[in-house]
């Protein structure tokens, strides 16, 4: 899928950036709109049935104008300025997640060369809003919950950080295209054993920094009430919120789907297969991460503050490291014959 | 944000110091849960002292639903009153009106039908089970899950709407009058009931699956908000609460009344005293509620469901207390007549109050996501302890 | 949903469901260690849980879409309060007995010429207003229940939230609107007996009232329900007069009663109350007064057989002679529609029925009709269109659906519509069409005469 347009280099950024920037709204909407749905029949309910017609479609689509049209109150105490950057700190950075996510082999903003260190910092940096939100907001709630998400950041940031190195390592490069192309087999498949560890290890840390249940104790809406985002209103509650939230979990789904589950190829290496075209298969797959994700996300409980640090630190992180002892071991030792790339 | 008044600015060298002195000593902060919060079922207010996510200090504020029902009932007679009093745990209606009608046929000596008895019992227990699954329902929410509440919702459903057909209300049933029931159950009554309580016991896997054998869930309650026997003992506790500290006492059998001496029912305890104690507790009352409904429509017998009352339901001079087992706990009514239509002054004890007073001692040294977690737990209705 | 979900509970505690919980046996205790030790099940508790919700996943809903579905709601629900305007006598009973106080009547005196040449002038209570504050009101049904002339009735129609409180006060036209939508009782669990008697084994619908118990008449006058429907229809000022006659009545018809058993099997079919009292059911008398006869008398209902019942009426001069001066009360009292009545009081009762089931009316029509007098009222758009949308749903279930099995043996009386012609009634239960008060001529004159 050559774009055969000739433009500039800055010429086809700016189309690229264009894309993105409705593309990701329209993630936000669709998102929404199935975890509604999903969440409903989940729960034994239809979930919204009348906006939009068929099945509820136009439900996000309200909800999104009726935020957007609802006053911005901001906190008489609270730090003004900071108070109202804090929502485009935490929606602009999963907007940039979707530069380095490869859709097709040439489908992409940009292959960066460092793309899984791209990926990292900048889900690193919505936390930061976060934590500013949280004390700007001036309201013991915001406070607690942003300094949960700040220890959550740090505790589940470093199992992300290490099973992406396995992947990095895997594939012998840090380019997201490079390691979708390094995945002949998946590599939830392929290493046997490593693949899978690392994936789930990874999934459990994308949903901790996400704050999707079971790791949701920063938001916890029935302790700290959505925690930094209590004085939260209107657009800038839907933004930093619902909308980030949506953005994030679809971004994380397309990249643990490219790092883990082969992006754009198929499932496995199999003649019928590649014929069907990379799109669908990134889409599929990202949709099935996005329904389990959904689906462990309503079904458990949340873990304890306390809780949560322990298994980051005493179970997540050791078991990190030891698949990238693994997964050198595999590189070094394994024969030839069973490298699949 | 920290207060301004006891904000203390601490700078690093200071924290440094601390540290090597062997101390490492934080401002506290008042976190001023409700009287609006999503955890206290209503306007409960609980002024929390904590530390970082330690809660060094509770005080639970209550008042904020008094409405003076034990005032408003001196001017109500006894038929307006458990209109009223139904109000007071709105997720046990019938059963709070219960106790009241108790006491008045035993002042006024009325014999009430054994249809009715046991149409009673049906009731109150069908009752029961609403508001056990309410609870255990909730208190998934309050972890975070909130799937089960709309299963026990649904579940809920069909028993409430055999409440429906026989009472005409959901929530506030006024169905109780002195000498028996308002009128005799409309047909189909009885199988839409067996059908409610049957479905809840044919699903109770489903509540178990997701909550109490769920890894989290357990790491959630084991051993948080634990309440020792004596300190029930002390403080009054009764119901599933005091049953979970391990107390065995339960009015139905302990004292009975109704009919309930007819039915084989157990009653559960558990040793801990934790939240996971009381939740199993609760769930397996749910069990022993349905069986009892379930030996009640089979044995009830046929009769008028009122028996012999004067025409004017008026209490001859005396006191009398009456006790039951509401859902929550003992419910009592300490009734004195002066002779009139109306009360001369009717004192309740309701479970509520007394599960509510113990909460500062349990709540000390816990985290602020227990409180959460301790909070459901202590079942408690705020129109139950205002009233 | 799942037949699975009843059987029996023993049955259930057999089954081998994950267990814990639903069998509580004498192993209860060391089962709840267990539960509590098997902390660290390495996610199988998690994986179960993810279990349970994914089957629901594909599982029918039972959701209910509400403004265009309606619950079937129990004809005992407490939606809404009906006034039977002509059976009210001013008694001020429920407005006293309110716990909240939210009924509101007024009323002045009428003085009416001597019933003989040479009698007493009489003083009546004529209604004046009567409303019912619903902003108030806390749905204890307390005023249904003392009300000893039956004028007021639950309905199980709970849509008249409006944007204004004000608006929640209805008046008595509005709650005389109400009564076409008020079913009639059902029918009676099996064993149900009426207090003081003896030992039938079955007994007909509605009968357990609880006023029975207050009401002074012994059980011993249970055969005068049959009067007991004159008695409600009887205009107020005669209604007044009342318990002494049927006191006599039930005297000399106590023996009666007996033989007439029978006939008064099928009294079903006369226009008995919702509330008949208790102590005062006569047509209990035959044993198996149950659901066939209700079938039977319901079709009698329909087809137009006032002679079946002056039949039976004149088979008991008692009660004919006793009913009489009501009747030309009636035609005096102004407080009563000019429906037209038959020489003995039973034919009114056939006219009023709840509003007519097979209305076959276009949905789309039923909607402009109500859009259209919502606006007119005054009504918001938004208001309006709403209700105009329940009003087509309404319609549209009322043509699609069978009427509903409410096994009943008793017409309900209902606000007599004036200048329309009752409609036969079909075979079983009439139901409530539509919660939007036809416009029609529907509220009798009231008091303003």
């Amino acid at each position: 899928m050559h774009i055969d347009i000739v433009l500039t280099a800055w010429q086809m950024l700016i189309v690229k950036l264009l894309v993105i920037l409705t593309l990701v709204p329209l993630v936000s909407l669709v998102g929404g709109y199935a975890l509604h749905k999903e969440l409903a029949h989940l729960q034994h309910r239809l979930g919204p049935m009348y906006p939009g017609g068929f099945h509820g479609v136009g439900q996000t689509l309200a909800d999104g104008i009726k935020f957007i049209l609802k006053e911005d109150i901001v906190p008489a105490n609270a730090d003004k300025t900071v108070f109202k950057l804090a929502p485009a700190l935490i929606y602009v950075p999963a907007i940039l997640l979707y530069l380095v996510i490869p859709i097709d082999k040439h489908l992409i903003v940009e292959d960066l060369d460092v793309g899984i260190f791209y990926i990292l910092a900048i889900g690193a940096v919505a936390i930061l809003g976060t934590l500013m939100a949280g004390w700007s907001s001036a309201n013991k709630y915001a406070l607690l919950g942003a300094l949960r998400a700040a220890a959550q950041l740090i505790a589940y940031e470093l199992p992300i950080v290490l099973t992406a190195a396995v992947v990095a390592m895997l594939a012998g490069t840090m380019s997201v295209v490079g390691i979708v192309e390094a995945q002949n087999w998946p590599f939830v498949l392929w290493p046997p054993g490593i693949g899978l560890v690392a994936f789930l290890v990874f999934v459990t840390g994308a949903m901790a920094e996400m704050t999707m249940p079971p790791f949701d104790m920063p938001v916890a809406e029935s302790e700290i009430i959505t925690g930094a985002f209590t004085e939260y209103t209107g657009m800038r509650f839907i933004f930093s919120f619902f909308g980030a939230e949506m953005a994030h979990l679809v971004a994380y789904g397309a990249i643990a789907a490219t790092l883990f589950l082969g992006g754009y190829k198929p499932i496995v290496p199999w003649g019928p297969l590649e014929h069907i075209p990379g799109v669908i298969w990134f889409v599929v797959k990202v949709v099935l991460m996005f329904f389990v994700m959904i689906w462990a996300r309503f079904t458990w409980p949340r873990l304890r503050e306390d809780q949560l640090q322990k298994f980051a630190w005493k179970f997540l992180i050791p078991v990190s490291l030891l698949l990238i002892l693994a997964t050198a071991a595999w590189i070094l030792y394994a024969p030839e014959s069973l490298w699949t790339r | 944000m920290v207060d301004q008044q006891d904000r203390t600015v601490k700078w690093p060298e200071d924290v440094a110091r601390e540290m090597s002195e062997g101390r490492f000593d934080t401002a506290e902060m008042v976190l001023n849960v409700g009287p609006q919060h999503p955890a206290t079922h209503g306007v409960f207010r609980l002024l929390a002292t904590i530390d970082g996510e330690v809660l060094i200090d509770a005080e639970p504020v209550i008042g904020y639903m008094h409405r003076g029902y034990e005032k408003l009932v001196e001017a109500r007679d006894y038929r307006q009153i458990t209109n009223l009093v139904s109000r007071m745990d709105w997720l046990s209606g019938i059963s709070n009106e219960l106790p009241m009608w108790m006491a008045l046929e035993k002042l006024m000596e009325i014999e009430v039908p054994l249809r009715a008895q046991y149409m009673r019992v049906i009731m109150v227990e069908m009752n029961r089970i609403l508001n056990h699954l309410m609870f255990f329902a909730s208190f998934g929410a309050e972890l975070g899950a909130i799937t089960p509440t709309f299963y026990a919702f649904r579940e809920r459903e069909d028993i409430q709407f055999a409440l429906e057909m026989a009472t005409g209300g959901r929530m506030h049933f006024g169905y109780m009058r002195a000498g028996g029931l308002k009128e005799d159950v409309p047909k189909g009554f009885f199988a839409q009931a067996l059908k409610g309580v049957r479905q809840v016991i044919a699903r109770l896997d489903q509540y178990e699956n997701l909550l109490i054998g769920n890894e989290i869930y357990k790491q959630r309650t084991l051993g948080v908000g634990v309440l020792s026997q004596d300190m029930a003992y002390s403080y009054g506790v009764t119901g599933p609460i005091a049953r979970g500290s391990g107390i065995d006492m339960d009015v139905r059998k302990d004292d009975p009344y109704l009919v309930y001496d007819h039915f084989d029912f157990l009653v559960h305890t558990a040793p801990n005293g934790d939240a996971f104690d009381r939740f199993w507790v609760l769930l397996h009352e749910v069990v022993e509620s349905a069986r009892i409904v379930e030996q009640a429509i089979e044995g009830i017998p046929s009769g008028p469901v009122l028996g012999k009352v004067p025409r004017v339901i008026q209490a001859p001079k005396g006191e009398v207390y009456v006790r039951t087992e509401n859902p929550l706990g003992e419910l009592g009514f300490y009734l004195i007549s002066d002779g009139d239509r109306r009360p001369y002054r009717m004192k309740i004890r309701t479970p509520s109050y007394n599960n509510v007073s113990v909460l500062p001692p349990v709540l000390k040294n816990t985290f602020v996501s227990d409180m959460i977690a301790i909070l459901g737990s202590f079942f408690f209705v705020l129109g139950d302890i205002d009233r | 949903m799942d037949s699975i979900d009843e059987r029996p509970i023993s049955e259930s505690q057999a089954s081998p469901s994950n267990g814990d919980v639903a069998a509580a046996g004498p192993d209860y205790a060391s089962r709840h260690q267990l539960a509590r030790e098997r902390r660290h099940t390495f996610g199988i508790g998690l994986l179960k849980g993810m279990a349970v919700t994914i089957k629901h996943l594909f599982k029918h809903n039972t959701v209910i879409q509400y403004p265009d579905e309606v619950q079937d709601l129990s004809p005992r629900t407490r939606g809404v309060i009906a006034l039977k305007e002509e059976n009210c006598t001013v008694c001020m009973l429920c407005a006293r007995e309110c716990p909240d106080w939210c009924i509101y009547i007024d009323s002045h005196k009428e003085t009416l010429p001597p019933k003989r040449a040479g009698g007493r002038q009489r003083k009546r209570n004529v209604l004046d207003r009567f409303a019912i504050d619903y902003a108030l009101c806390m749905y204890c049904g307390i005023c249904v229940e003392v009300c000893p002339y039956d004028a007021l009735f639950w309905s199980r129609e709970f849509e008249y939230a409006e944007f204004d409180i004000r608006e929640l006060t209805h008046e008595k036209e509005r709650l005389s609107d109400w009564m076409q939508t008020v079913l009639p009782p059902p029918a009676l669990e099996e064993g149900a007996l009426l207090p003081g008697q003896p030992d039938a084994p079955a007994v007909a619908a509605g009968a357990a009232g609880p006023g029975s118990a207050q009401r002074p008449s012994p059980p011993s006058a249970g055969t005068a329900a049959a009067e007991r429907p004159e008695q409600a229809m009887r205009p107020p000022a005669a209604a007044a007069t009342a318990a002494p006659t049927a006191d006599a009545a039930t005297q000399s018809q106590q023996q009666a009663g007996e033989t007439q058993a029978a006939a008064s099997s099928a009294a079903p079919a006369t226009p008995t109350e919702e509330k008949a009292p208790a102590g005062a059911t006569a047509e209990t008398k035959g044993p198996d007064t149950k659901e066939p006869e209700a079938i039977a008398s319901s079709t009698e209902a329909a087809s137009p057989s006032p002679t079946d019942e002056r039949a039976r009426e004149t088979s008991t001069a008692e009660r004919s002679t006793s009913t009489e001066p009501a009747t030309s009360g009636d035609s005096e009292a102004p407080a009563v529609p000019e429906v037209a009545r038959g020489p003995n009081v039973e034919v009114p009762s056939e006219a009023p029925r709840p509003v007519a089931l097979e209305r076959t009316e276009d949905p789309e029509a039923v909607y402009q009709d109500v859009l259209k007098d919502q606006l007119d009222k005054g009504s918001s758009p938004q208001v309006a269109e709403a209700r105009a949308k329940v009003a087509r749903v309404k319609a549209e279930r009322g043509i699609k659906r069978a009427p509903t099995p409410v096994e009943t043996d008793k017409m309900v009386p209902s606000a007599p519509t004036k200048g329309q012609p009752p409609e036969p009634e079909p075979s079983g239960a009439p139901e409530a069409q539509d919660i939007e008060p036809d416009p029609g001529p529907v509220a009798p004159e009231g008091g303003d005469a």
